[in-house]
């Protein structure tokens, strides 16, 4: 981390641009002042001026001389300047050596510039002049030098030396801590997200108060990686149970022909073990099947084949379906529906969800017992329930069964490959739709269907 | 669509019908590049009964598909250069309508394998049964003639289509809608084995694999209505491969 780092950051260039536009605002408003006082300071000597004159010329021609002289004694600064002319243009009184030649006599003030002889030697000032004929023909000249002004222009630098100099080193200064301080964040983050990336999934990013931008958003990525971490733990899960689902009728068929092998002596003993290791193969295959089929519902967009679903129709359709196999078991199964309801999504698809929940349902439920599929309206949703009387699924199950393979160990006798509600939880979120599962006695599941998905 | 316990059986329902019919040799050319399975699938074919041409390519399959002109095909789906489907849309546009069985590992039923469908030709996802294949390349080569017929018969059963009415000799069978359907179905193809897979998808319409194995129990009720007792049953099960409907034993 560099200084020409910490010069290019983004942080830095924003305080420069700050630092800028507040220097060429101050530098402005001290014009600003500069300019008024200014104006003010030279109406006032204008006046003042203007009121002398009228007091000088005001007076007898034969007081005049000594009012002059008075009235520039009485200047301790020497900033006042009168002069008396004769008609000839010679001089009478006052500390004028000749009439100003750029002055006009026509009793309005005017900036002129005069000479003025000095010990030191001779010297030019600015002068607000105004001059008068008087009624005997001589002409009455009274000025005032404006200097004054330029006093206060230096008066004004030196306040923005002193101000905006130490102001504008504090805005770098600010800056270049702003942007070092972005900087070691960033890299505190870098080496984090670094080791993330190497394979630490535990680590995380620091964060301090939570009131802060940067905190805020490392406790909104640090959520994410929760999310993640789990999920990459569930899917490493998944890998677990897919392998030792497989595995084992992978090794019954194993050892199905190993010993058929060596111990089958005639051709039907040799068929049975045959046909013991293809049953195995086959609920291996039946799995991957159940697998990819699981992801290519996961994984599809489709929406080709969605249209108008008669929930209704397709309910007793599943019920027909589903009827003798209910009975075989003596499982009485019934179908209740008030009325027609359609909702919006893929009929293949929900068709087997649905299949699957009064598959599942049947197999669960004891000899003996009840199956209810109903078709129901709720406020805004159309519901799909299905209930049975078998064992049901506890609170403790529930996150269970739409984990892939998980079977309740109650069940695990049952056939069957241990995919089926994962496969209606994917076909219920393609759609929208929600599956509810209620805790027991017997189960009851439930697909939403809310209505702004139908719409 | 694996049948619940196939290969099991050795299918000598379908052969011995295959035997009893006297018709020259029936010839089948098979586009598969995997060389251990085109062997199986030759060999079994053979057995019965099938002529079997073999090509290892698209390009090569399909010269052989114009020149030998086979009564049926089977072609996988991935082959080296062009692709089965391309194999058999070439030979479509050239107006050869031999019917056609796709393998193939893929088991998404996309629009092209619809289309398929609807031409008559059948779609079989890897692994599959060798019962299972020979038993759609035998309903391929015999699918059922456009008949204005209303009526179906077969031995004594009849089955009327306009008045949804069955009958076995003088005896009325009261079925179910879907029981006529499967009976209808299976009257159409009598003296064909039908496996599982062929009848989910064709009476029950069903794009998936039931956990639980319908199909026997709808089989089985509709058995227990078409042979009545003391009947010579009529329904056969073919173990762990399917059913056949027939008069003979």
């Amino acid at each position: 981390m560099g200084q020409a780092h910490i010069i290019r950051s983004n942080t830095f260039r924003w305080a420069l641009a700050v630092a800028g536009v507040f220097a060429v605002f101050v530098i402005v408003l001290f014009g600003f002042i500069y300019w008024q006082a200014d104006q003010y300071l030279i109406a006032r000597s204008d006046k003042m001026i203007g009121s002398q004159l009228n007091f000088i010329a005001g007076l007898p021609s034969e007081r005049r001389l000594g009012a002059i002289n008075d009235h520039l004694k009485q200047d301790s600064r020497g900033v006042q300047y009168a002069g008396l002319f004769g008609a000839d243009g010679r001089k009478i009184a006052g500390n004028l050596e000749r009439f100003p030649p750029d002055l006009q006599v026509n009793d309005s003030v005017q900036s002129i510039s005069v000479e003025r002889t000095l010990p030191a030697g001779r010297e030019t000032h600015v002068v607000r002049a105004i001059a008068r004929h008087m009624p005997n023909g001589d002409a009455l000249v009274i000025g005032r030098e404006v200097d004054e002004t330029r006093e206060i222009s230096h008066v004004v630098a030196q306040a923005l030396a002193l101000g905006l100099l130490p102001a504008l080193c504090l805005c770098l200064l600010a800056g270049a801590w702003l942007s070092m301080r972005a900087q070691k964040r960033v890299e505190e983050v870098n080496q984090r997200v670094q080791r993330i990336i190497a394979g630490d999934l535990r680590e995380r990013l620091p964060h301090r108060d939570v009131n802060e931008p940067f905190s805020r958003l490392a406790v909104i990525v640090n959520g994410m990686l929760d999310e993640m971490e789990t999920m990459i733990h569930a899917l490493a899960g998944v890998g677990n149970d897919i392998a030792h689902d497989l595995r084992t009728p992978l090794t019954r068929a194993r050892l199905a022909l190993e010993r058929g092998r060596t111990n089958a002596t005639t051709l039907e003993q040799l068929q049975t073990v045959v046909d013991k290791a293809i049953a195995n193969i086959d609920q291996s295959l039946a799995i991957i099947t159940a697998l990819l089929r699981l992801a290519e519902i996961e994984n599809s967009r489709r929406s080709a084949a969605v249209g108008t679903v008669s929930l209704h129709e397709m309910l007793r359709e599943v019920c027909d379906i589903y009827e003798p196999i209910a009975e075989n078991k003596s499982i009485d199964l019934r179908v209740g529906l008030q009325q027609r309801l359609s909702v919006r999504g893929d009929r293949d698809l929900l068709f087997e969800a649905v299949a699957n929940l009064v598959d599942n349902a049947i197999k669960f439920t004891p000899e003996g017992g009840r199956v209810d599929i109903e078709l129901i309206r709720g406020d805004n949703e159309t519901a799909v329930r299905v209930t049975d009387t078998g064992p049901g699924i506890n609170d403790q199950e529930r996150e269970a069964v739409l984990r892939r393979f998980y079977r309740s160990d109650k069940i695990r006798s049952a056939p069957g490959v241990g995919l089926g509600l994962n496969l209606v939880a994917a076909i219920v979120k393609l759609h929208g739709f929600r599956l509810a599962i209620h805790p027991g006695p017997g189960g009851r599941l439930e697909v939403i269907c809310p209505d702004h998905q139908s719409g | 669509m694996i049948p619940r316990n196939p290969g099991s059986s050795t299918g000598r329902g379908a052969n011995a019908f295959a035997a009893a019919e006297n018709e020259p040799m029936t010839k089948v050319l098979l586009i598969e590049d995997d060389s251990e399975t085109a062997e199986e699938i030759s060999a079994e074919l053979a057995d019965r009964g099938f002529e079997v041409e073999w090509s290892a390519s698209g390009i090569e399959g399909l010269d052989k598909a114009r020149s030998s002109r086979p009564d049926a095909m089977i072609v996988d789906r991935l082959l080296p250069g062009i692709d089965g489907l391309t194999v058999i849309e070439a030979l479509r546009k050239d107006q050869v309508r031999t019917p056609v069985l796709v393998l193939s590992a893929l088991g998404a039923v996309d629009d092209r394998v619809r289309g398929l469908r609807m031409g008559g030709d059948d779609y079989l996802t890897k692994p599959f049964a060798l019962v299972e294949l020979v038993a759609r390349v035998e309903a391929l080569l015999r699918r059922p003639a456009e008949s204005r017929e209303t009526t179906l018969r077969v031995g004594p059963l009849e089955l009327d289509l306009i008045e949804r009415t069955a009958k076995r000799g003088d005896r009325m069978i009261d079925l179910l809608p879907r029981e006529f359907r499967l009976l209808e179905y299976m009257m159409q193809r009598s003296d064909q084995l039908l496996t599982r897979a062929m009848l989910l998808e064709e009476v029950w319409n069903y794009k998936f694999v039931p956990a639980t194995n319908l199909v026997d129990v709808h089989m089985g009720r509709l058995r227990h209505k078409v042979d009545g007792p003391g009947e010579s049953p009529m329904i056969h099960n073919v173990r762990g491969a399917g059913f056949i409907l027939r008069t003979g034993p």
